[in-house]
């Protein structure tokens, strides 16, 4: 090894929100933070970016406001609707107010930016070794050679497909389920969907997860199912359903569709993984992932805990990993209580009321919506979750937070 | 570096509505940024020169720059650029000078004892107080002090005990700086009859933010003094304090025990309105564990108080209370670990409110040790995280039960720490932006909620959602705040009101033209 291989406090892999968020917590603690990402800067990044309302807040307390240009038009959403297949549909406003409609590209760049740290875009992760105290990463800049760092702490926030969690578990890719999700985007030509919300679909013919919002003057369709399945066909299934039953006509699908694979799992059953020794994952890499798929707000309060953690044990010389999971636990508590059945019976864990809105509906389409749901989430049998669920569920209840030893 | 100048695209597609998704898009609160950007050290180059010129000593290395990163709250990390050890007003004043020459930000730091970063240098110069920190006269015959701003107050407590002299009132926390703690309020166990301790302040030598030396008081120059004292650090910088002492007198204690939060609060309240006691005060070991402490500075007001106002008072004493407890708990078996818990919390915390060696004849020698060591000792943690309410007497009872059921929410264990606040009528204009609510008449009353963090570990999500729950409270009953800078300034307005903060921000931008001076605690 050369020994003029530079050494910083942390390497952040991954120029996502997470990262932002654990960035901007080590650069305000004065620790000399390295941003790598693989694409050049500012990177495309697939989402809906429909951020929740506790996402708006962490971004207005930590960034400040958001500038127009890191938004899409409508530049604003004022909550979620859920459609079911016998035709009842229920908005639901967040109880924050309305949040942003983030265009990642440039909102995740302005994050970046404005963390303080340092960021070296078009660099992929190339591998991880541990020698003594230190981690030593080898990147590549794109179209040169590999250059490693040193440093003392290395945080994964490089999304589901995390190449450092691969390089810490290996086998961790084979022991998920994956889904794909995918969205195109069309010229309306008459859409009755409210533009102001979010819209998604409790149908299990349609797919895993079924969405469509408005974005730029183009109607969004998107379908997420289980990873092998074909993509141009699933979402020609899911535009057709729009136009026959809610009267959405659209025009072809524009040729910049898009998608990537998912890790849906484990928010649902407690399965995080949150690395190993100096090295921490965080954000949608560490399994987070809110009910109705919005990641960015788990993201960036993840990453700020990675972040604070890091700060905590280099201050007080204690060891990161029993200190990032103890710090970590309130964040799992909020994430998988969405996904808990006791606690969306009786709580309140999501950003807008469901059971309110339910209870608002004729007993009919109540009785309705409460088969179609149940109808749905046996599409979901194969995986065998329902008890993982049910188990992780009684730990919430029977000790007030989910069990640790679950987490990889 | 990969730094690039984006121009990022104008959308072109429809128009963007004014603002959609502007702070105040999110229900509740206004959300604004608590957690500031670093400035990011324009002039700073030429600033360094100029300093250096003018012979004060700038300190840049990260070891230096590094002990100053959080406060005690560990909420809020920031580094500042460098740091100035306080030597002298005039050293103060040339460094301010050059700061508006240079707009370079100030932060000004005592004990660092805030809890939401008001003391944290978010880049600029970080202006380290403890420099200063001499006590330069003690008049034994008028009863006053002359000492430095950045003084400890158990050092301040050290030099006037040796002539057998107390400062007036003094925070539990005594490596607070006297100049911070004029700067925000600072409440003891006898502030319901001597009000806060800023209220003890007769007059100050001031550096303002233009870099002028100027001595003030309600004589001279009172402007400037009403604006310096609850002032946050925004008009000027306290670097010498004639402050009023009294004779010392050890204390007479007594412990009155009580299972109703609502029942101790009212008899705190009536205690204080009938001037019954020198020096009163909760503290809780649980909310059906509540201790009432009162004590005396003399045998004749503690026989008037047993004689007239005892029976009034519906506390229990020890024993009485432990065995009501024991009965309370021996009928409710499945919450044992309360009963054991409150136990276990008696054994430690009693011996160490009544020490041996600082008891002599049932009197207490020295409240300020014992005190500020069994706070410390039992109530305190690596992270002081003590939100609180500031209200009227009319708003107390409830602000202390809504506080506590959050905290109940929240953690397993907290403590509540209350006391009342004499106001002085002639000082209503040093209340006017502060810690002191505006509806409240002759007292305040303030209630601390601190949970016992221990050696868990919390984000600081969770430990702020918690923070802006108990704010949150005091929003929807328009009480005040102790802490209401740095990370939760975002309550000011809606506690106090856009008139008086527009008022006061204009008055600071125009003693602070270049905005440097604490720029980032209140506006």
């Amino acid at each position: 090894m050369s020994s003029t291989t530079r050494r910083v406090d942390v390497i952040i892999v991954g120029a996502s929100l997470a990262a932002a968020a654990a960035a901007r917590r080590l650069h305000d603690a004065g620790m000399e933070t390295l941003i790598i990402e693989k694409r050049e800067l500012p990177r495309h990044k697939i989402c809906s970016g429909i951020l929740s309302p506790r996402g708006h807040r962490f971004l207005l307390e930590n960034f400040g406001p958001i500038p127009p240009q890191a938004l899409h038009n409508p530049t604003s959403c004022r909550g979620v609707t859920f459609h079911f297949p016998s035709m009842v549909s229920m908005s639901m406003d967040f109880f924050g107010g309305t949040t942003p409609h983030l265009h990642r590209k440039y909102a995740d760049h302005w994050a970046i930016e404005s963390s303080g740290a340092e960021v070296h875009g078009a660099t992929s992760f190339i591998r991880l070794q541990q020698q003594g105290e230190e981690q030593i990463v080898t990147t590549r800049k794109k179209g040169g050679d590999e250059v490693q760092y040193r440093s003392r702490y290395v945080i994964g926030a490089d999304g589901p497909s995390s190449p450092v969690l691969r390089s810490l578990y290996p086998d961790y890719p084979q022991q998920i389920p994956w889904f794909f999700v995918g969205q195109k985007f069309h010229e309306i030509i008459d859409c009755p969907l409210d533009e102001a919300y979010f819209h998604f679909w409790f149908h299990p013919e349609l797919g895993h997860y079924t969405w469509s919002h408005a974005r730029d003057g183009r109607q969004i369709v998107g379908v997420g199912f289980k990873r092998g399945d074909n993509f141009h066909q699933r979402h020609q299934h899911v535009a057709n359903y729009l136009q026959d039953k809610h009267g959405v006509r659209l025009k072809p699908a524009d040729v910049d569709h898009e998608g990537c694979a998912e890790n849906f799992g484990p928010s649902l059953i407690n399965r995080y993984v949150f690395g190993k020794g100096n090295v921490l994952i965080t954000g949608q890499a560490a399994g987070f992932l809110n009910m109705i798929g919005e990641g960015m707000s788990c993201a960036l309060h993840s990453g700020a805990i990675a972040g604070e953690a890091i700060i905590e044990a280099a201050i007080h010389n204690r060891e990161l990993q029993p200190l990032y999971r103890d710090m970590i636990a309130t964040e799992v508590r909020r994430t998988t209580d969405q996904w808990n059945p006791l606690k969306i019976a009786f709580g309140r864990p999501h950003e807008a009321d469901f059971p309110a809105a339910l209870m608002a509906l004729p007993l009919k389409d109540r009785l309705n919506v409460l088969r179609d749901m149940w109808r749905f989430v046996c599409l979901y049998k194969e995986f065998k979750w329902g008890r993982e669920i049910m188990r992780e569920s009684i730990a919430r209840l029977k000790y007030g937070h989910y069990p640790g030893q679950r987490w990889l | 570096m990969d730094k690039q100048n984006i121009t990022y695209p104008r959308n072109t597609i429809g128009e963007i509505p004014p603002c959609p998704v502007a702070p105040d898009s999110l229900q509740g609160i206004p959300r604004q940024q608590t957690n500031p950007s670093r400035w990011q050290g324009e002039q700073w180059s030429a600033f360094v020169a100029a300093l250096q010129q003018a012979n004060i000593e700038l300190r840049v290395a990260p070891h230096n720059t590094g002990t100053y990163m959080t406060d005690a709250g560990g909420l809020a990390y920031g580094k500042p650029h460098g740091v100035v050890i306080a030597r002298s007003a005039a050293q103060i004043a040339t460094l301010m000078q050059l700061a508006q020459q240079f707009q370079v930000p100030v932060t000004t730091r005592g004990g660092g004892l805030t809890t939401e970063g008001e003391s944290v240098a978010f880049g600029g110069v970080l202006l380290d107080m403890t420099g200063m920190s001499r006590v330069l006269h003690i008049d034994k015959t008028a009863l006053t002090v002359r000492t430095e701003g950045g003084i400890f107050w158990h050092l301040l407590a050290e030099a006037l005990r040796r002539e057998g002299l107390d400062y007036l009132s003094a925070p539990l926390n005594l490596t607070s700086s006297v100049g911070g703690t004029l700067g925000v309020g600072g409440i003891d166990v006898n502030s319901s009859k001597l009000g806060c301790s800023a209220d003890q302040a007769i007059a100050l030598q001031v550096v303002t933010p233009t870099g002028e030396i100027v001595e003030c008081s309600d004589e001279e120059h009172a402007e400037l003094f009403q604006r310096v004292i609850l002032g946050y650090g925004q008009f000027g910088i306290i670097t010498e304090a004639t402050l009023r002492i009294r004779p010392y007198t050890p204390l007479r204690m007594h412990y009155f025990y009580y299972s109703s939060l609502r029942n101790a609060v009212e008899d705190l309240i009536q205690i204080d309105r009938s001037e019954a006691c020198d020096y009163s005060g909760i503290l809780t070991m649980m909310d059906r564990a509540i201790t009432l402490l009162v004590a005396f500075d003399s045998d004749e007001r503690e026989a008037e108080f047993l004689s007239h106002h005892r029976k009034a008072v519906r506390g229990y004493g020890e024993l009485p209370f432990a065995i009501r407890t024991a009965a309370y708990y021996a009928v409710r078996p499945w919450r044992i670990k309360e009963a054991l818990y409150l136990y276990q919390r008696k054994r430690e915390l009693f011996p160490d409110l009544q020490p041996a060696h600082h008891m002599q004849g049932g009197q207490m020698i020295d409240r300020t040790v014992v005190f500020s060591r069994a706070v410390w000792k039992h109530w305190g943690g690596r992270q002081m995280v003590i939100p609180d309410l500031a209200s009227s007497v009319d708003k107390f009872v409830e602000s202390v039960e809504r506080g506590n059921a959050v905290c109940k929410k929240y953690f397993p264990h907290y403590t509540l720490y209350c006391v009342g606040i004499k106001l002085r009528a002639d000082h209503k204009a040093h209340y006017e932006l502060s810690c002191i609510p505006p509806d409240a008449e002759e007292w305040a009353y303030g209630c601390e909620f601190e949970p016992m963090l221990g050696d868990n570990s919390y984000s600081r999500d969770q430990l702020q959602s918690f923070k802006n729950e108990i704010y949150d409270i005091g929003v929807d009953l328009g009480t005040s705040y102790y802490r209401f800078g740095g990370m939760m300034k975002g309550y000011i307005r809606r506690a106090l009101g856009d008139e008086v903060v527009e008022k006061h921000l204009a008055m600071k931008r125009q003693a602070d033209p270049a905005m440097i001076l604490n720029r980032h605690v209140i506006f």
